[in-house]
């Protein structure tokens, strides 16, 4: 049984500079954790997508403040899981699509999941920031678990999105034995 | 025409496309922020590529991660070899993955699946 420790914790903007430097030094320490070499992938590309969908979606908390997106990223091992958490704001008229679209990955069973991506691969345009849309369904499948959400409202402008993706260390073999 | 050519970086894969023996390779890791600066002068070689393809051109597809926004740009390549193939052309795809990396497995069958291309998928030791 793996220890309880915490490996990253951010908080600030983030930059291009920013995700290069933190994804190397999180390369650097996944390499020293003692999960299997999968898990460690599907940590890092959830790494990766997060910390996207913060450069990409993060908002300023007041209307005005564009130059301070500030952005939180934490990630944790606890009792068998890695947990990548994220924290941004986000402008209410936003929430409720992204709160849709989380239900709705939420909803579906592993193999629905994948006719999802697959459906989404192929006829979803890129949008303008770049994003395929994908992101919280290649999350899903990579954790196997729910996605956990929580939206705060902070003010008539914005809302404080919690985001937290958890990956078992273990890989599940329940299927298999079945 | 001239070949392809992108060095691989800690964010982008290696892109090598031949335009003679019709092999074109991307290899590494696909995760920038910026998708589109880097995939389009790709799909634009492409184009050029597509008016007068090798007899057979063979797309192999070697990645140890992509993001979703590089993924659709990935389909946008096999899209376009999908043509080449309508055209009459010989294509095949080989799609590598590590051997216990069964998502990038899983990922080249959803890939096989929504282009319609042949796909060979190839297990290969880690190093």
């Amino acid at each position: 049984m793996m220890d309880n420790h915490i490996i990253l914790s951010f908080k600030g903007e983030i930059t291009s500079e920013i995700i290069t430097m933190v994804l190397q030094i999180m390369e650097t320490r996944l390499e020293a954790e003692e999960a299997k070499s999968s898990v460690k992938k599907k940590v890092f590309n959830v790494l990766v997508e997060c910390m996207q969908n913060l450069y990409h979606h993060a908002e300023a908390e007041l209307p005005g403040q564009e130059m301070t997106r500030k952005a939180m990223l934490e990630m944790y091992f606890l009792d068998g899981y890695y947990n990548i958490v994220t924290g941004n704001f986000i402008k209410n008229e936003n929430v409720e699509m992204l709160k849709a679209r989380l239900d709705k990955v939420n909803s579906l069973s592993k193999d629905e999941l994948r006719q999802f991506y697959r459906e989404i691969l192929d006829n979803n345009q890129i949008s303008s920031k770049g994003g395929a849309n994908l992101g919280m369904i290649d999350m899903a499948r990579k954790s196997g678990e729910k996605l956990e959400y929580h939206f705060t409202k902070v003010n008539d402008d914005t809302s404080f999105f919690d985001f937290k993706v958890r990956i078992g260390a273990k890989k599940k073999k329940a299927m298999e034995m079945a | 025409m001239d070949n392809f050519f992108i060095e691989r970086s800690k964010q982008t894969p290696e892109i090598k496309f031949d335009a003679e023996s019709g092999v074109l390779e991307i290899m590494g890791r696909s995760i920038p922020e910026n998708t589109f600066d880097f995939f389009n002068p790709v799909l634009s070689w492409l184009d050029e590529y597509s008016k007068n393809p090798a007899s057979k051109t063979v797309v192999k597809v070697n990645l140890e991660y992509f993001n979703t926004s590089s993924s659709k740009y990935i389909l946008e390549i096999l899209k376009r070899v999908k043509n080449i193939m309508n055209d009459g052309y010989d294509v095949l795809v080989e799609w590598y993955y590590e051997e216990d990396d069964e998502e990038m497995m899983e990922t080249g069958e959803d890939y096989e699946d929504v282009s319609g291309l042949p796909f060979t998928l190839i297990s290969v030791e880690e190093d």
